[in-house]
């Protein structure tokens, strides 16, 4: 037991003082800030948060200038902030104060009406600098009709009650229901998004986790056969002790780089800004269910640990590392297979190739979450699910430390597997 | 109750014999020399000492005991190939291994520095394995063997690839730890080292042991059949006196003959004085080297 927390302390302090593992971590953890705060940063450089000042000659129809100015101070977060320039007499010098002002700084684009009988309101023109100044106009726009009918309502002198009529928004909600039997998910449309967004991202965190720490096994395994740091190590620590302790610092190591990701992105999610930049596009983090998160937990430890054998079994195969791709290449294939049916699923969680698939233990890992986090699995479906995943993991870590015990001494080509029992049965594991 | 006792060891890989009936005992501060061409079955017999596989038949003791996991504790081993984590700074490795075998952090840091000192090769302690020479890893590697004070300690080649200096130094470690009474199984192909550090040795021919016993009375079991000749001038008719099987003349002027038995040796030292002064004559016990091509080479037949 002693020697094993020796080879796990070993394992995860050379992983985590190792530049590569550092300067990883450090890249994801800036990537994953940038998406976490993408939509707000799209919402931030479209439209400034900063009211766009814009110059108007005072005294002209100083009914709808007092009205927009009324308009934009009742915002939150106004789009527009009104700016008078004092008139000096003439049309044309008037417009030659408004460029002076932009020129200064003052303003960055001035509004100016042009008569128009057969409406009865003024035609406005809004003119600034820049072309595509998009924001503005529109905010201009939606203020200038609600001037516009304000001033119509008040010259039709409409009771209270008649105006808050006319006023009152229209309310349409869209709810999805669900006709299959009794326990439907119910889930509203932002509820799906938000699960399917999140399975989603999970299988593919479950996925790359399971792959990069399990090809990492691999890898330094056989680094340390040819090597012959292995001659030294089988001759000071068992076997056993020695593969699951470098598994386990491993996974160590690896969850570790994941808790800090998963901490900066939850801090980054966690900033009031994104709340409603998210909501704007449809995502409720809080609609997540924590129970789904249990899972996924549970099927990274149970996925990891059922392949982190396989690759160290593999790994203890292959005398060099150039071999050492070719040896693992079964289980990344299995692996991919998992993920891309898990693909698949997640537009079809109920066809009958992912349920079937399910409950394979190799599968089971994205599968079966996938199912969780997407339709309903009845509940012996997902414990069957689960003890076919364990006792496998169970079985092969036994079968996987057989192969190592006997893989670690066995140098030259790869071995066949008739190969290798015949060294397994030498060696007498 | 000797620290190693091998006894009629029997290993088979399939339906190769690797080693057969082979047994020898260690006594404490002794080297014992296992010597063999490569394939003799050396590394197969170090691997069973280290308890790696399973002898088929016949049994190794530790100070009387089995082998068994706290065994593990009191071997070094030196492998043949070397092999350290390339990446991985030298304290930090030898110290990882210190502690698998059972030694606390600071133990194995002091007893590294203390090494290191020894070596002269202090300066190392915070470097990368990689950035090293092959000598000074070498070095390493040997502090990695020893670090942890091992009673009995498995040297495979130990001082292949290293330059004379270097030979020296390890060689005058290794009596050290002989003389601290560390009993060590010594396997190389440089029987100048053998003769110098081993009091008994086995020579193994395809997984069979086919000589035992200490160097001493190996030697006498072989005759002297080897004479060092050397005088000032050219000497003529050394192949026509009765005995003499061959006659080489070196680079440096002086003579090696081969003879059939000793008393031909007096002949030739009479027939050399009659021909002018004598600088060298000496009648040579075989050299382990002779012995051991004779032992493996004769059975190639």
């Amino acid at each position: 037991m002693n020697s094993m927390l020796t080879v796990m302390k070993f394992t995860i302090r050379n992983k985590l003082y190792s530049k590569s593992y550092i300067i990883t971590t450090l890249i994801i953890a800036l990537l994953m800030a940038l998406g976490a705060n993408a939509p707000y940063l799209i919402q931030k450089l479209t439209g400034n948060s900063e009211p766009t000042k814009v110059g108007y000659i005072e005294g002209q129809h100083s009914e709808i200038t007092q009205g927009l100015a009324d308009y934009f101070a009742g915002q939150e977060e106004p789009d527009v902030a009104l700016v008078a320039i004092p008139p000096t007499g003439s049309e044309d010098s008037d417009i030659e104060a408004l460029k002076q002002a932009i020129k200064e700084g003052k303003i960055k684009g001035y509004i100016t009406f042009k008569e128009n009988a057969e409406v009865g309101f003024p035609d406005v023109t809004y003119s600034s600098e820049k072309l595509l100044e998009s924001s503005t106009s529109q905010a201009l726009q939606g203020a200038l009709q609600m001037v516009k009918t304000n001033i119509a309502v008040s010259d039709a002198k409409l009771t209270e009650s008649q105006q808050k009529k006319l006023f009152a928004p229209v309310s349409l909600t869209s709810v999805q229901i669900s006709l299959s039997e009794d326990e439907g998910t119910g889930k509203s449309v932002e509820e799906q998004a938000t699960a399917i967004g999140l399975t989603y991202v999970i299988i593919i965190l479950l996925f790359m986790a399971i792959m990069i720490t399990g090809t990492m096994i691999a890898t330094e395994i056989t680094a340390e056969k040819s090597s012959r740091v292995m001659e030294i190590l089988v001759t000071s620590v068992a076997p056993l002790k020695q593969m699951f302790g470098k598994i386990i610092g491993t996974f160590i190591a690896g969850l570790t780089q994941l808790v800090v990701l998963g901490a900066v992105l939850a801090a980054n999610l966690s900033l009031p800004q994104n709340k409603d930049a998210f909501a704007s596009f449809g995502i409720r983090l809080d609609s997540i269910d924590p129970l789904l998160l249990v899972f996924a937990v549970f099927f990274y430890l149970a996925g990891y640990f059922l392949f982190a054998t396989l690759f160290a079994a593999l790994g203890s195969m292959a005398s060099r590392t150039e071999d050492m791709n070719q040896v693992v290449m079964p289980v990344s294939m299995l692996m991919l297979i998992g993920f891309y049916i898990a693909i698949y699923g997640l537009s079809n969680p109920d066809s009958p190739l992912v349920v079937v698939c399910s409950f394979v233990p190799f599968f089971a890992p994205f599968l079966m979450f996938l199912r969780i986090g997407l339709s309903d699995p009845l509940w012996w479906e997902t414990t069957l699910s689960i003890v076919l995943l364990l006792a496998t993991t169970g079985l092969l870590g036994w079968l996987s430390a057989k192969i190592y015990r006997t893989g670690i001494l066995m140098y030259g080509k790869r071995p066949t597997i008739k190969e290798l029992l015949k060294a397994m049965k030498a060696y007498k594991v | 109750m000797k620290p190693l006792v091998v006894e009629r060891v029997v290993k088979h890989y399939g339906d190769k014999t690797a080693v057969n009936g082979l047994g020898f005992e260690v006594a404490e501060g002794e080297i014992y020399g296992l010597l063999g061409a490569n394939g003799a079955g050396k590394t197969t017999t170090m691997r069973m000492v280290l308890g790696l596989i399973l002898p088929d038949e016949g049994s190794i003791r530790y100070f009387g005991k089995p082998y068994s996991q706290e065994q593990l504790r009191m071997l070094g081993y030196l492998p043949e190939e070397r092999g350290m984590y390339p990446k991985i700074k030298v304290s930090d490795q030898i110290i990882y291994l210190a502690q698998l075998r059972g030694m606390s952090r600071k133990d194995a840091d002091a007893n590294l520095k203390r090494w290191l000192e020894k070596f002269e090769i202090s300066e190392y302690y915070n470097k990368k394995v990689e950035e090293l020479s092959k000598g000074n890893q070498q070095k390493i590697q040997f502090i990695a063997a020893v670090i942890h004070r091992p009673r009995i300690v498995i040297l495979d080649e130990a001082f292949s690839g290293l330059d004379p200096v270097n030979v020296e130094l390890l060689k005058s470690t290794v009596k050290e730890l002989r003389d601290q009474g560390t009993s060590i199984l010594f396997s190389t192909h440089r029987m100048e080292h053998v003769e110098e550090l081993c009091r008994n040795i086995t020579i193994l021919h395809r997984s069979n042991p086919v000589l035992q016993g200490s160097i001493k009375e190996i030697k006498s079991r072989f005759p002297q059949e080897r004479v060092a000749l050397a005088a000032d001038r050219p000497i003529e008719g050394l192949e026509r006196i009765p005995g003499v099987v061959s006659v080489a003349r070196l680079e440096n002027g002086s003579y090696d003959l081969r003879i059939r038995e000793p008393e031909t040796a007096q002949r030739i030292l009479q027939h050399a004085l009659s021909q002018g002064p004598i600088r060298r004559f000496e009648l040579l016990e075989p050299t382990l080297n002779e012995i051991f091509i004779r032992t493996v080479g004769d059975r190639h037949e």
